[in-house]
């Protein structure tokens, strides 16, 4: 891919791929809303997480022929970049887990929750990482101060995610009978399915934020440079990774199946 | 060329012995113990096939090894080494086609195996069981009565729709071969076509809590006409508790109470229904309390809210939410128990 | 003595113990505030203890040092690559060092605790067992809060998983010390990483073995619901323990891909690897991603139990067969992950004293991968009894018979490397040999239980306890001994004493062919799994006792391998040299291996095992370092 593309190119390649990201994310809620189609809204993820994992995860760059010997900063990295992958390979396994347990569970049917607030989260999750990828583009051409601004931007949007599913989503959704545990006997497994879900998920987006105030401390005391600045590539690697996640539970609570109280 | 062959005579000569020495043991021609039912004869024959193809596999393996160890042996001191072979691809692909073909065998035999296992008869009868902690428990629908063993008919086909009441049980009767899991929240099936006369043990094979070893309950195969006596006895005996303290004792065996209270004085799991009402019942705080009505129908109830002495607490028992009419029958049946 | 209390371990232990009164403490305090219960049986509550276990593990880890370097890049301070060892002799097992040979025998020698307590276990139980109706373990009795047959499941339980840690560690212990040597590199890729993942094992342990005293469990160590979600305290410490030492696990066998890709020496190819290298690559790919549902399966049930949330409770719409599922994705391939690695000791050490090459090399290589592959699609093999869907019980059944293929492709392949050779016996071989024939036994039990109609007879019975042994064994616990017997001297420039080594050897074998026949013996008698008392009319009161002799007798060899182990390493007989005349790179730098490996870097140039080949040296030493890429 364009590796030595100059760094307006770069940006303006965040912003089409997140144009993308948006226009399949709203084909994804009306073939919901319309047709209840489960293997489209599958297909239409796939096809989410597939741009998020080349462009914005540059998952290619695991295939990067190395420069130096294994001494160099430039190999190093690439050792760090095949450690992060196989950490993220095997995290996924924990949420392709709940998504089987949803699935065992709940069938072809799902939770009843506010569509206005879910779309909602979904966006600040997905602009969270167009901010994202901007900052570590602006890393990649030396710009730190370019990279703090749009860090911060990612972690407030991120908070908002977080605050917007525990604090917000997650007192409606008690409110209208869908609880955890006993109280509602009917809701069933639902309950347990959402709040596990939504929760193991929030867990991420909140390492996540850790992680990101991390390395905007750190770009801020001038750790990194643009050549060096692995920090800042692992933690936008695993900001995507949470947002990757978001793009399969976000159908699998909200929009695949018939909506039960 | 020449160990080629001693060994394959070698090999084979093993193989006689291992299966002859299995079959001595009475593990070769059949599983254990003496099978009682329809469905072990393909289960049985199974075992046997694949007891021979292990013998086989057994000594292909350990007789070479052996041989090698005898034959290629470094002498000591020395330091030579052995023939320079690295692999030869015929040879390799033929130990790994020819295995994938046996299992591929073994796979169907195994499908067709099931398939005899599960055969189904439409006339057959339906018994329904309900497994608890630490009892089971078998009601004939097609009679109405409850009964604590199972009482079969030689040569008919029985389907048993079992359920739990609590955890993961396991119906098992080593005679029949059959095993099946019994779950809380659904039904699972077990189809049996007992074609031996005898007494048997049903003992659940999941662990299941503290007195897991000791849930068992009998199994009797009998002719038809001494089935249908049997059946003949428990309706007179069910017609019979329409008394308080007949339904009392119908209810203890229902809810599996007589799996952990005796009614002769010996001990299981909890405490004694024998000589109980009206006594005095030392308490695990030191206390004395009588055991009256009011004293029995909370242990029903709220089972930790006091614990006798020498039983472990928290109490072993769950809460059993019972009408005030069944704990009257109970209570009637308990004070028959003298 | 002070060098203990100053060490990393006491130090881990300290905080471990502070951090979960804080835990617990914090969650006490919040129940009282909400005016809810404040204290239990056990003084704590549940969900105190839980969250108390939880910060304690965290508390061990960020006391004992072991986050130190990660702390510091978190606040962008940079730390050295390499830090010097300033502790010697037995000080340095029982603090953090960064060198994977340290690291290596640390996890070796948690390992060997573990599997003396969880033997201590097994011991205590057979001992019961040894005659029918209750001895000592009865009713009346009452210890930690159990009474006889409660702690006899207890304890059962524990050996089964205290066992499975046990292995997992000694799995680590040889891999981490030796595939590094093995590919010519200087550590693993991630050192930090590396301590990291021993040292939370420890506080996993101690985890685990707290549910001993927090009323036990009853469930096995598969700790099915509904059963497990009304288990005393105990269970939740298991599902703890259990979860923390998963994190052991993935993050080990991270280490290990990560090393293998990056970190090899000029000119190994892939098909110029030591053969160990390919079984540790197959059982860390399944370590790396399969260990998570192992979590998530305890982590529902934890929650269940906390928050009344209802996954496998019927009576709120849960499904209770789920559980299995989810367990048995990992616990299946789990197995695999205690085999490979010791299959690949058992591959790697025969050429070595055959003097021939490794006959089928590149086959043995792939068959690895090919059982790491199918193992991922035959779980429900352990649920023909369950009440899933029928349907699925003849497809697993054909999964499970395939796994035949690849196996049979070692065993077929180590005996054509055994023949023809020219062979000697010494310990190591010995365990390898022994292990080869019970690795047989066990594989040879299999079918009877992969084949759906009989196994309806043999679940949930000793038979299935003497396959499981047996494999266990085969595929574990001899190639362990043979590993260690076999690299002590490379670690510490001595011998262990080889007649008690074959002492070792000749009592454990025979006394665990009897185990293991007659547990697969009276299990088809009728004996069941998981009981502590069997009915006397069964008739196998006799083959009971011979059992616990057996058992006895293992644990006494196993006592004789321990005095050797020890006393070997001030006094063994000297061994500085390439005491096995492998080709093996390690073996051509002198014993005990030095701290950074190797002084000159080697470089491939040949195959792995030309025993018996003229002038066909495997590796060679690079006279300058090497520069350029791989």
């Amino acid at each position: 891919m364009a590796h030595s593309q100059d760094k307006s190119s770069a940006l303006g390649q965040g912003v089409v791929i997140f144009v993308y990201l948006t226009v399949l994310t709203i084909i994804e809620y009306f073939v919901a809303v319309s047709f209840n189609a489960t293997s489209l809204l599958i297909v239409v993820a796939i096809i989410k997480a597939a741009l998020v994992m080349y462009y914005y995860m540059h998952i290619y760059k695991l295939n990067e022929a190395d420069h130096g010997d294994e001494h160099s900063y430039a190999y190093k990295t690439g050792t760090n970049r095949l450690g992060l992958w196989l950490f993220l390979l095997s995290d996924g396994f924990v949420f392709a887990g709940l998504l089987v347990m949803r699935a065992n569970l709940l069938g072809l049917t799902r939770p009843h929750l506010n569509q206005f607030l879910g779309l909602a989260v979904t966006a600040v999750l997905l602009i969270s990482s167009f901010y994202m990828n901007r900052g570590e583009t602006a890393m990649k051409y030396g710009d730190v101060k370019g990279f703090m601004r749009n860090t911060i931007i990612t972690f407030v949007l991120g908070l908002g995610f977080l605050l917007g599913v525990v604090l917000v989503e997650w007192r409606m959704a008690a409110h209208e009978g869908l609880v955890a545990s006993f109280g509602n006997p009917a809701s069933g497994p639902l309950g347990g399915v959402f709040y596990m879900m939504t929760g193991m998920h929030a867990f991420h987006v909140f390492t996540g934020l850790i992680f990101l105030a991390v390395v905007w401390n750190n770009a801020r005391k001038g750790v990194y440079t643009a050549e060096q600045h692995w920090g800042v590539e692992a933690a936008a690697v695993y900001w995507h990774f949470v947002d990757l996640v978001w793009i399969f539970f976000y159908p699998a609570l909200y929009l695949i199946g018939t909506a039960v109280q | 060329m020449g160990h080629f062959v001693i060994v394959g005579i070698l090999v084979i000569v093993m193989t006689v012995l291992t299966y002859f020495g299995l079959d001595a043991a009475g593990l070769a021609t059949q599983m254990h113990p003496v099978a009682a039912s329809a469905q072990a004869a393909p289960i049985d024959q199974l075992w046997h096939w694949e007891v021979i193809v292990v013998s086989f596999l057994f000594s292909l393996i350990v007789v070479p090894m052996i041989y090698s160890l005898v034959v290629f042996r470094q002498k000591k001191g020395e330091l030579k080494d052995g023939e320079h072979m690295e692999g030869n691809a015929t040879l390799e692909i033929a130990w790994t086609v020819v295995p994938l073909i046996i299992v591929v065998i073994f796979a169907y035999l195994g499908a067709y195996s099931l398939g005899e296992v599960r055969r189904v008869d439409p006339n057959a009868m339906v018994i329904n069981v309900t497994g608890q902690q630490f009892s089971w428990t078998f009601e004939y629908p097609e009679y109405g009565f409850i009964s604590t063993e199972l009482y079969l008919p030689i040569d008919k086909q029985v389907v048993l729709k079992m359920q739990s009441t609590d955890v993961i049980h396991s119906f098992w009767v080593p005679e029949f071969r059959v095993k099946q899991d019994v779950v809380p929240g659904r039904v699972t099936e077990y189809r049996i076509t007992p074609t031996l006369e005898g007494s048997y043990k049903v003992r659940c094979a999941e662990l299941c809590g503290t007195s897991h070893a000791y849930m068992e309950n009998p199994v009797v195969v009998v002719s038809s006409d001494a089935y249908d006596a049997w059946v003949a006895e428990q309706i007179k005996i069910a017609e019979e508790s329409k008394t308080p303290e007949g339904q009392g004792k119908v209810l203890a065996t229902k809810y599996g109470c007589v799996g952990c209270h005796s009614a002769d004085g010996s001990p299981l799991t909890g405490p004694t229904w024998f000589n109980l009402y009206g006594s005095e019942v030392k308490l695990a705080d030191g206390s004395t309390v009588t055991a009256d009505d009011a004293f029995i129908a909370q242990s029903i109830l709220e089972p930790n809210a006091t614990i006798v002495e020498g039983f472990p607490s928290p109490s072993v028992m769950p809460p059993y939410a019972l009408t005030d009419e069944e704990i009257a029958n109970l209570i009637a049946y308990i004070k028959t128990l003298k | 003595m002070k060098g203990f209390f100053s060490s990393a371990l006491a130090r881990g232990l300290f905080w471990q113990v502070i951090g979960t009164l804080v835990g617990a403490g914090l969650v006490t305090g919040i129940r009282a505030l909400m005016g809810l219960s404040a204290t239990d049986t056990f003084f704590f509550t549940e969900p105190a203890w839980v969250l108390g276990g939880f910060i304690g593990a965290l508390s061990f880890l960020v006391g004992s040092g072991v986050t130190g370097d990660w702390i510091k890049w978190a606040r962008g301070i940079d730390t050295p690559d390499h830090h010097e060892d300033h502790h010697t002799g037995w000080e340095k097992f029982v603090n953090v060092s960064l060198d994977h040979k340290v690291i290596g025998i640390q996890y070796t020698l948690v390992a060997l605790v573990l599997i003396s307590i969880g033997g201590l276990f097994a011991l205590i139980f057979r001992t019961e067992l040894a005659a029918s109706e209750l001895q000592f373990l009865t009713t009346d009795m009452k210890l930690f809060g159990q009474n006889g047959p409660q702690l006899y499941n207890t304890l059962m339980s524990l050996h089964g998983m205290v066992m499975i840690v046990s292995i997992l560690l000694g799995i680590a212990g040889i891999i981490n010390y030796v595939v590094p040597l093995l590919l010519g590199a200087q550590d693993m890729a991630f050192p930090r990483l590396n301590a990291f993942s021993f040292w939370i094992a420890v506080p996993a342990a101690v985890l685990l073995l707290s549910s001993l005293f927090l009323g036990g469990f009853d469930t096995g160590w598969t700790g099915y619901p509904p059963l497990s979600a009304r288990a005393p305290v105990g269970m939740q410490m298991f599902f703890l323990g259990v979860f923390v030492a998963g994190w052991s696990s993935i993050l080990g066998a991270l280490n290990v891909l990560v090393t293998v890709v990056r970190m090899r020496a000029k000119g190994m190819t892939a098909m110029r690897m030591p053969i160990f290298v390919w079984a540790s690559i197959a059982t860390s790919l399944i370590a790396l991603t399969a260990t998570q549902f192992i979590g998530l399966a305890f982590q529902l049930v934890m929650f269940q139990r906390l928050f009344g949330m209802g996954f496998f409770d019927p009576a709120k719409g849960g499904n209770p067969v789920l559980f299995q599922h989810l367990f048995w994705f990992y616990s299946h391939p789990a197995v695999y992950v205690f085999i490979l690695p010791g299959l690949g000791v058992i591959s790697e050490l025969l050429p070595v004293f055959v003097r021939k090459p490794l006959y089928g090399y590149r086959w043995i290589a792939m068959s690895s991968l090919g059982i790491a592959l199918v193992g991922f699609v035959v779980w429900a093999h352990h649920m023909f009894t369950s009440g899933m869907n029928e349907y699925l019980r003849v497809p697993f059944m054909y999964s499970t018979l395939l796994v035949a293929v690849p196996t049979g492709v070692k065993f077929f392949s180590w005996v054509a490397t055994l023949w023809k050779g020219k062979i000697s016996t010494p310990t190591p071989m010995l365990f390898v040999l022994g292990g080869i024939v019970v690795f047989l036994m066990g594989g040879l039990s299999g079918p009877p239980n992969a084949t759906v109609s009989t196994d309806l007879h043999l679940h949930d019975t000793y038979f299935i306890v003497g396959h499981f042994h047996d494999t266990i064994f085969g595929g574990f616990v001899f190639p362990f001994f043979a590993a260690i017997y076999y690299w002590f001297p490379k670690a510490t420039g001595r011998k262990m004493n080889e007649t008690l080594g074959k002492i070792h050897f000749w009592l454990m074998t025979p006394s665990f062919f009897v185990l293991t026949f007659g547990m697969m013996y009276i299990g088809l008698i009728g004996m069941r799994r998981r009981i502590a008392d069997y009915d006397p009319a069964l008739g196998i009161d006799t083959a009971h006792l011979i059992l616990t002799i057996s058992g006895f007798a293992i644990a006494l060899s196993v006592l004789i391998f321990f005095y050797n182990f020890f006393v070997s390493i001030k006094n063994g007989e000297k061994a500085e040299g390439n005491l096995w005349n492998s080709r093996s790179p390690e073996w051509q730098v002198p014993s005990p291996m030095p701290v950074h490996n190797y002084d000159k870097p080697f470089e491939v140039v040949g195959e792995p095992y030309d025993y018996g080949l003229k002038d066909a040296g495997f590796v060679k030493f690079i006279e300058e370092p090497a520069k350029g890429k791989h």
